[in-house]
């Protein structure tokens, strides 16, 4: 079996995965298709470096997630602004406590794009972290090892990230009359 | 009462049986961990039916393909052909391209199964990384800036080149290096474009020999060879200055030696 076969069959049974997380990355198909095509062109590069019998899909993961970085550190020194989450839920108006009587009512008004739009608009580092807890359902000893910072701190982001969203969509519920202030 | 912290929170929604006996007495907790879960089950159903279409999976194994095959038979690699109305990801292709010509002399890299060339190849892969026309540098006229932008985003301030005879920085950037972040000077000289990527690792762990010559400073110097690039690396202190570009090691030994003196 040659290289590349080898590759393909350990690397692209997890394409939906490293592709769901390129979309929650990005926000927008298109950017995440290169973002994955470019992922696995590197992780192919570097397949050597794969340990037969560890988590694939974690090893993917990270190398995307190194060269997500590498994107937004080139944005950055282009002068192109970052979302921050930090930012946009300033100008919702951050004082306004959001009160959901009926959570699990609430957000099934939201359509799947709302949903991933407002997951995009948060920082990178909770994006990413309750992506992969929430959505791959990862265990945070995995996500801390694809995302390079303790257990503590994917703790810490994954609370902070679900916060940050459900004040994202509280907003949005605002704005489509579904909530009040 | 003390309710349950949020770290709990994430515990409890990770499996972990805990806090119960709060949980059964404290309506507001309950609440908060219902909402939690709602959270995140509308999450996972908002990503249930994503997949990957079958195009870019084609195109993946395709570009693979054409990777091994021209790693066989020894011919340029031909690069996986835009249907026009995908013209728009070019970018991505460019820098499919990039990593393409790192991935020709990867057959040694497979053959060998050896790290060092793998490391050389990321070496020539950042190289190349700095070579495209819409890398962005991070460029500054005055050299503090420089120095300043790469203690941010290493940890660390990383000898700063001398130029002048012709040789210009043009910026600097960074890279991951070994899934690690490592930074990069790209210099223009008489000669073409090096770029002068600094790392912690020794020379001889990045598969490099020794040379008999040695800089003007008396530094012993390392090289060695991948694709079309060659490498001189100097050791100064905790870090290793490796020179890469696709000039002769004579020259590029003579250019690190100016650069570092």
């Amino acid at each position: 079996m040659d290289s590349a076969e080898t590759f393909e069959k350990a690397a692209l049974g997890h394409l939906d995965a490293v592709y769901r997380a390129a979309v929650a990355l990005c926000g927008g198909r298109q950017e995440a298709d290169d973002l994955v095509q470019e992922t696995y062109l590197r992780a192919f590069e570097r397949f050597e470096s794969f340990r037969p019998g560890t988590n694939c899909k974690a090893w993917l993961l990270r190398i995307m997630r190194n060269i997500w970085i590498d994107r937004l550190r080139r944005k950055k020194i282009a002068g192109n602004e970052l979302p921050l989450a930090e930012q946009a839920v300033a100008e919702e108006g951050r004082d306004k406590e959001t009160v959901w009587s009926n959570a699990e009512d609430l957000i099934e008004n939201f359509s799947d794009e709302q949903v991933i739009k407002a997951l995009s608009e948060l920082q990178e580092d909770q994006r990413l972290t309750l992506f992969l807890i929430d959505v791959e359902q990862l265990s945070q000893e995995d996500v801390a090892r694809i995302t390079g910072v303790a257990t503590g701190t994917v703790k810490s982001r994954t609370s902070r990230g679900r916060a940050a969203l459900k004040e994202r969509l509280a907003s949005y519920a605002r704005k489509m009359g579904l909530a009040g202030h | 009462m003390n309710h349950i912290t949020d770290e709990r929170f994430e515990d409890i929604l990770q499996g972990e049986e805990t806090d119960l006996a709060h949980l059964r007495q404290c309506q507001d907790c309950r609440d908060r961990l219902a909402e939690k879960k709602a959270i995140a089950e509308r999450l996972r159903s908002a990503f249930g039916s994503m997949h990957a279409s079958p195009e870019l999976a084609d195109r993946i194994s395709q570009t693979l393909n054409a990777a091994t095959a021209a790693v066989t038979s020894d011919r340029p690699v031909k690069r996986v052909s835009l249907s026009s109305h995908r013209r728009q990801l070019w970018p991505a292709f460019a820098a499919a391209a990039a990593i393409l010509i790192v991935l020709v002399p990867l057959s040694v890299y497979f053959n060998t199964s050896s790290t060092a060339k793998a490391a050389q190849a990321e070496l020539v892969g950042i190289h190349q990384e700095n070579l495209r026309p819409d890398r962005e540098f991070f460029s500054d006229a005055e050299p503090e800036k420089l120095a300043e932008y790469l203690k941010s985003e290493l940890g660390f301030s990383p000898a700063f080149p001398c130029t002048g005879q012709g040789m210009a920085i043009r910026g600097c950037c960074v890279a991951h290096f070994r899934e690690r972040i490592v930074g990069s000077y790209v210099v223009d000289t008489p000669q073409g474009v090096i770029s002068i990527i600094v790392v912690t690792d020794r020379p001889k762990s990045l598969g490099m020999s020794r040379m008999s010559e040695r800089t003007r400073s008396g530094q012993t110097c390392w090289k060695a060879s991948f694709a079309r690039c060659s490498m001189v690396t100097v050791r100064l202190g905790d870090y290793s200055y490796c020179a890469v570009g696709e000039i002769s090691h004579k020259y590029l030994l003579e250019l690190i030696s100016r650069l570092l003196s």
